[in-house]
């Protein structure tokens, strides 16, 4: 028997009431905190490709626990580099370093601090709201979805590479296309034919997305501070100022916050917006809306810390909204979020929400929970975090080697974990010299096998009069135009960029 | 150099579409038809881009977000390709140490090999991490969780 959703957002929130549940949470959160400080923000999908191998091996909920606790908290203390050093602490942070950085160079740097935790924190509230309230309004359409509305839903995820992939969409599709390839190794589910084995008994079940999101975010991050070998001739800018001062301009900016958490949440439901935009979209319409016309944006105002920061922070709700929903990842973190489910045995999406609300309605308030301890984190360990933003890259490297390596041979514990890292790494490395996107290729891998799962479904179900169910033309027009517009906008904007010299967005 | 690697994927894709093209439709309609081919003629596009050189053209006038970061290194060519020689050979030895001598041993080898060579570190710290790193591998997986670790192929423990 079916459990009313209160039922199961009661039930969600008893199953994250046992004492190893909020360990995970801690330990999720002091993990995000720490990746979000670290030198060069050493971003969500390397974290969750080294704890991936490790929390499939729990039970659900704990490993929902680390998992979502390191990726809501790491938004939240995202500001850290952007303030004190002038670069970007991870996607959805750049914006930051405009009013960031200068406030920090003229002695406010904790004020700075202060509105980015306090604007993150109500950030990730307002998202985490928005993602509880999504699940009843979108519990009625949910029943209406079969495999086919599914795979065409995927298809449009995937379709939306192409815009994803901004400055580079052919690079982008091909990157999406080889991990489609990637991901159909092994022997086939629905028929038992082994592809791309080659008689290697190591290849029959495919080969490990963990190691593969470990090879290619993993090696590229550790090169990137051997490279520039971060931490040995920074100087931060000095921690001075008051934290509550921050905190009481994000309150008097209430209303810039709540605009702009609902901008974040947009970004994260809407199919191929991407985490990369959601501080510039949030940034400029504080710049456009302030009464001044923005003039004072740029030389260390502090609503340029406020916008961004509660953008990119309530971004995480509006991404779950469409992963526990639909089923389709809006980027690496969530794809590899989806894997971890399939993992233990849950089917993201319509069928999830209808056989187990309760452990959506634990997504939820762990997220919640979450982005509460986060904020109390920033605030309490502010001067303490900020001394670990100054790490150098030779213990930084060699931390990464550790997780990395061990992570990867966890997988099976076969050598072969070791040279599949290893080609995949420099795969990765190449990849990213040469404007491949990565994500791009994570996608095609993780809704690669979701595709065939549906495809195969609605075959086997309808034939091919599954394409004339009415829902599926509905959303597969709608693909096509979303798809449509998409690529006419960018070709409208190429000449225009050609005249002004370069890009907009990419700062 | 970034035609290379466009051609590596097209011999992948072309590889891809080799294999498969015996298998009963239902086994090759995702690897061939949906991943391989489309794969295979947006590479070849993208091989005559940067043959042509519209390829370069366009990635300076392209407007828009970056999908992944970017290669951007501040220091000469010289310089990046000796560290980057330098790092691939710390990872393909710390992997290969695994293999040889087992997690438990290559790990903290690798850990205090790299920050007193490669780092210049003192061996004060040196010593915390590698302490660090084999209370992580043994004391946690090992010792606390029973995960046990295989044994490296010269020396068993």
């Amino acid at each position: 028997m079916e459990i009313s959703l209160i039922d199961a957002a009661a039930q969600g929130f008893l199953n994250i009431l046992h004492l190893h549940v909020f360990l995970a949470m801690l330990v999720g959160v002091s993990i995000g905190t720490f990746t979000a400080v670290a030198p060069q923000g050493l971003g969500m999908p390397l974290v969750y490709a080294i704890m991936l191998p490790v929390v499939i091996r729990w039970e659900p909920v704990t490993g929902i626990a680390l998992l979502i606790g390191a990726s809501s908290v790491s938004a939240v203390c995202a500001a850290y580099l952007p303030v004190l050093f002038g670069i970007p602490g991870g996607a959805g942070s750049q914006a930051t370093i405009l009013d960031g950085y200068p406030m920090g160079q003229r002695g406010e740097a904790r004020r700075a601090l202060g509105a980015s935790f306090m604007a993150g924190g109500m950030g990730a509230l307002i998202g985490t709201f928005t993602l509880a309230l999504a699940i009843p309004a979108a519990r009625p359409l949910i029943y209406l979805m079969g495999s086919p509305e599914l795979f065409v839903v995927v298809l449009w995820g995937l379709s939306m590479v192409a815009v994803l992939a901004g400055r580079r969409p052919l690079k982008g599709l091909i990157a999406a296309a080889f991990g489609l390839l990637l991901a159909t190794i092994g022997q086939q589910e629905q028929s038992g034919i082994m592809r791309y084995v080659f008689d290697e008994p190591y290849l029959l079940d495919g080969i490990s997305i963990s190691i593969i999101a470990l090879a290619l975010f993993g090696i590229p991050a550790a090169l990137d501070l051997a490279l520039k070998r971060l931490g040995v001739d920074q100087q931060p800018a000095p921690l001075t100022g008051k934290l509550f001062d921050g905190v009481k301009d994000t309150l008097r900016e209430w209303w810039l916050v709540v605009r702009c958490s609902f901008i974040g949440v947009w970004v994260g439901i809407v199919p191929g917006i991407g985490s990369q935009v959601v501080d510039w979209l949030a940034y400029g319409h504080a710049a456009q809306s302030s009464k001044d016309g923005g003039a004072a944006f740029g030389t260390g105002d502090v609503r340029g810390v406020i916008a961004p920061e509660s953008a990119n922070d309530a971004k995480d709700g509006g991404d779950l909204v469409t992963t526990l929903l639909l089923g389709f990842p809006q980027g690496v973190v969530t794809a590899l979020f989806i894997v971890a489910l399939l993992a233990w045995g849950y089917l993201p999406g319509p069928e999830m929400l209808k056989k187990s609300p309760e452990l959506v309605y634990s997504v939820v308030w762990i997220q919640g929970i979450s982005a509460i301890i986060g904020t109390m984190v920033g605030f309490v360990l502010a001067n303490q975090l900020a001394k670990l933003a100054q790490v150098r890259y030779s213990i930084m490297v060699p931390i990464i080697f550790l997780f990395v390596l061990m992570g990867s041979f966890s997988v099976t514990r076969d050598a072969a974990d070791l040279l599949t890292l290893v080609v995949f790494g420099i795969v990765g490395y190449f990849m990213r010299r040469f404007g491949y996107p990565r994500p791009a290729m994570i996608l095609g891998l993780v809704l690669g096998s979701l595709m065939e799962r549906y495809l195969y479904r609605s075959m086997a179900s309808y034939g091919f009069s599954w394409l004339t169910r009415p829902a599926v033309v509905v959303l597969l027009l709608l693909a096509a135009t979303s798809f449509f517009f998409a690529v006419r906008g960018r070709m409208k904007t190429m000449p225009k960029s050609a005249a002004s010299g370069g890009p907009a967005l990419a700062g | 150099m970034t035609a290379n690697f466009t051609l590596f994927l097209v011999a992948i894709f072309v590889g891809g579409i080799w294999y498969g093209w015996e298998w009963p439709y239902i086994a090759k309609l995702m690897p061939v038809y949906v991943a391989a081919l489309p794969g295979l003629a947006l590479g070849v596009i993208q091989l005559v881009r940067e043959a042509s050189g519209s390829e370069v053209r366009r990635a300076e006038q392209a407007e828009g977000i970056e999908m992944d970061e970017t290669h951007k290194v501040s220091i000469d060519a010289k310089s990046e390709l000796l560290r980057t020689l330098a790092f691939f050979g710390w990872f393909i030895g710390g992997a290969v140490g695994i293999w040889l001598l087992g997690i438990v041993i290559a790990l903290p080898v690798l850990v205090f090999l790299y920050m007193l060579v490669e780092g210049g570190e003192r061996i004060v710290p040196t010593l915390v991490m590698t302490a660090c790193t084999y209370g992580v591998i043994w004391g946690l997986f090992e010792y606390t969780l029973q995960m046990r670790w295989p044994p490296g192929l010269l020396i068993g423990y």
